[in-house]
């Protein structure tokens, strides 16, 4: 009882993480209609921004995560005005292959800058755990849950409240019409797509403060990233986060009982049991 | 129909008469090989790929499960491969049934998911099933000296008439299913699912037969890499990057849904991969896969319909003058 116990805190902790990462993919498809094979590299992206941050800064990851929402956001916004805005009316098999390629050209292009070695940052709570009575709370899953729920509540703010966020509603909604009311849909496309590669980003600041950056630490993601946004929802903010935390209970539960790569087979039928049992589902409401 | 046929003789011909020029146990007759096997590869992608522009990002799945399964019963209980290999077939379309019955509805973005995430699945289910599979240190074939009987030679050339053999069964069907009645079936399928469902076309029917056969294919490829390279591991033939995605590649550099696309693809994909681990390899690891990254990219913007595409238009202007 209590090893599922705390199996659900570690699942719940990691999964708002995971909702985080996966909120960039969902707004990024919310609003443009674009399914982002890439996106799991902006993660990697933000993970090499944080060490780096960690490492000539001083900074600690879970603060370094900003220079990664930063980092991710300008790379996005730059592959956006460059690539993928040329592709928003193209035929699927277009968006799929140009992301596609850029997934290569990101991970490969980590690979050709930064080498394959492994790299960690060390905090002073790295090992700490708070003690419940019986119950053990990880203090950096704990802390990378908190920044997760303060960028969630900053990007409803955001969306909820500003000019830009309205803006970026009323064109996931209704492009032509947004168009008409005078805002310029271009824009905010590359904003929107950029603040999506940010978030993700960010989650990769976060998760670096326990765990470790390589090259193809985006790969390890991407099945994951689309279990979470496909089970909330494709598009659906709110949707994604949820995902996350379920998600990630699931992937605790199967810790308990299952060898670790036999874990990741759990998570792959999962999706693929997802995606068949709600393909309705999948078609997101827009940027809510 | 007639003038595929002749086309893909003629192919194999000339691949043969250039494969006999060749030094039989040389580095030019292994890229010849390989261009070869990438263009079996890419041809049984571009079946439900190119016709039916259904987007599997999980070909390696197929390609390993044939790789898998000649070499397990080989090594085992010393199987000739030429067993293996319809026993391969069999098993990778058997698992493109399965694999339909969650994805048969999904569409673009959804199906290239859910075939990535399949691809996946069997690299996993390999990588954790030592006593079957020999794990993540991966599987050799143990070489008992040239032989038909066992498909293993020590030099390139011998694989040649093999290879080419496949290349030219799978452009057959490629050509068989691109023309008769199931061509047009998946090209409705490929402009409008809806509409082809409306207009009487037994799509699921027509999806499924698609995809099995073009897991058949696969399969039998890989069946034939295991056999040139002797070893893999689960990281190589279930690779996303170095199968899937390369199989896509390879038909969509060189035309999608096009006969003569994946050969020529498979030409510049093997040759630019060629060229740059021979003047890379050591010092820069990532090169190619990056190469190819900016090429896809520079294709879907610049020449959607692929390299193929520049042939009409050359003949066109020939025409002209």
């Amino acid at each position: 009882m209590i090893a599922l116990l705390q199996s659900l805190i570690d699942g719940v902790l990691i999964g708002g993480v995971y909702g985080v990462i996966a909120v960039g993919l969902s707004l990024v498809f919310g609003v443009l209609r674009i399914v982002n094979f890439a996106q799991a590299e902006f993660l990697m992206v933000g993970m090499y921004a944080a060490w780096f941050a960690w490492k000539y800064l001083g900074l600690d990851p879970v603060l370094g995560a900003f220079v990664a929402l930063a980092v991710g956001f300008v790379l996005g916004a730059v592959c956006h005005w460059l690539l993928v805005q040329r592709v928003l009316a193209a035929p699927p098999v277009a968006q799929i292959f140009l992301t596609v390629g850029l997934l290569a050209v990101l991970e490969n292009g980590a690979l050709m800058l930064f080498g394959s070695d492994f790299r960690s940052a060390t905090t002073s709570y790295q090992a700490e755990a708070l003690e419940l009575g019986p119950i053990f709370v990880s203090v950096p899953y704990l802390v990378a849950f908190a920044m997760g729920a303060v960028v969630s509540i900053l990007l409803w703010l955001m969306l909820a409240h500003t000019w830009v966020g309205k803006a970026i509603r009323a064109t996931a909604q209704n492009a032509m019409a947004a168009t008409l009311f005078g805002i310029d849909t271009r824009v905010i496309y590359t904003i929107a797509f950029g603040l999506g590669t940010g978030l993700t980003a960010f989650g990769g600041g976060v998760i670096l403060s326990y765990s470790s950056v390589s090259p193809t630490a985006g790969a390890q993601f991407v099945t994951l990233m689309f279990t979470v946004v496909v089970l909330g929802g494709l598009g659906s903010v709110m949707g994604a986060l949820l995902g996350g935390v379920v998600v990630g209970i699931v992937q605790a539960f199967s810790a308990l009982a299952l060898p670790i790569q036999m874990q990741n087979l759990v998570l792959f039928v999962f999706f693929i049991a997802v995606l068949s049992f709600r393909p309705q589902g999948l078609l997101g409401k827009g940027a809510r | 129909m007639k003038r595929s046929i002749i086309s893909i003789a003629a192919l194999a011909l000339a691949l043969l008469v250039f494969g006999e020029m060749l030094n039989p146990t040389g580095y030019a007759i292994r890229v010849l090989c390989l261009v070869v096997l990438a263009a079996c590869l890419g041809q049984s992608w571009n079946i439900v790929g190119g016709l039916a522009n259904q987007i599997s990002l999980g070909h390696a799945a197929f390609f390993g499960i044939g790789a898998y399964t000649s070499t397990i019963l080989q090594v085992r209980w010393g199987l000739s491969p030429w067993l293996g290999m319809p026993m391969g077939m069999l098993l990778a379309a058997l698992m493109a049934l399965l694999l339909s019955i969650p994805t048969m509805r999904l569409k673009g973005p959804y199906f290239a998911l859910a075939t990535l995430a399949f691809g996946e699945a069997c690299r996993i289910v390999a990588t954790s099933w030592p006593s079957m599979t020999g794990g993540p240190q991966g599987i050799s074939i143990p070489f008992l000296g040239n032989s038909w009987a066992m498909l293993q030679f020590r030099g390139a050339g011998s694989y040649l008439p093999v290879l080419v053999g496949l290349l030219s069964v799978t452009s057959i069907v490629f050509a068989l299913m691109s023309s008769g009645r199931m061509g047009y079936y998946l090209r409705a399928i490929r402009e409008n699912e809806d509409a082809a469902e409306m207009a009487g076309v037994n799509t699921l029917k027509v999806k499924l037969i698609g995809s099995m056969v073009s897991a058949a294919l696969t399969a039998a490829a890989g069946v034939l890499f295991a056999q040139f390279t002797f070893f893999f591991d689960p990281d190589s033939v279930f690779s996303v990057a170095g199968i899937s995605i390369r199989a896509a590649l390879i038909a969509i550099v060189g035309g999608v849904g096009t006969l003569t696309g994946p050969v020529i693809g498979a030409l510049v994909v093997v040759l630019i991969e060629e060229v740059l681990s021979a003047y890379l390899s050591n010092r820069a690891a990532g090169v190619a896969p990056f190469t190819f990254g900016v090429v896809l990219i520079l294709i879907v913007l610049l020449r959607p319909r692929g390299l193929a595409s520049i042939l009409p238009a050359l003949r066109g202007v020939g025409a002209k003058q």
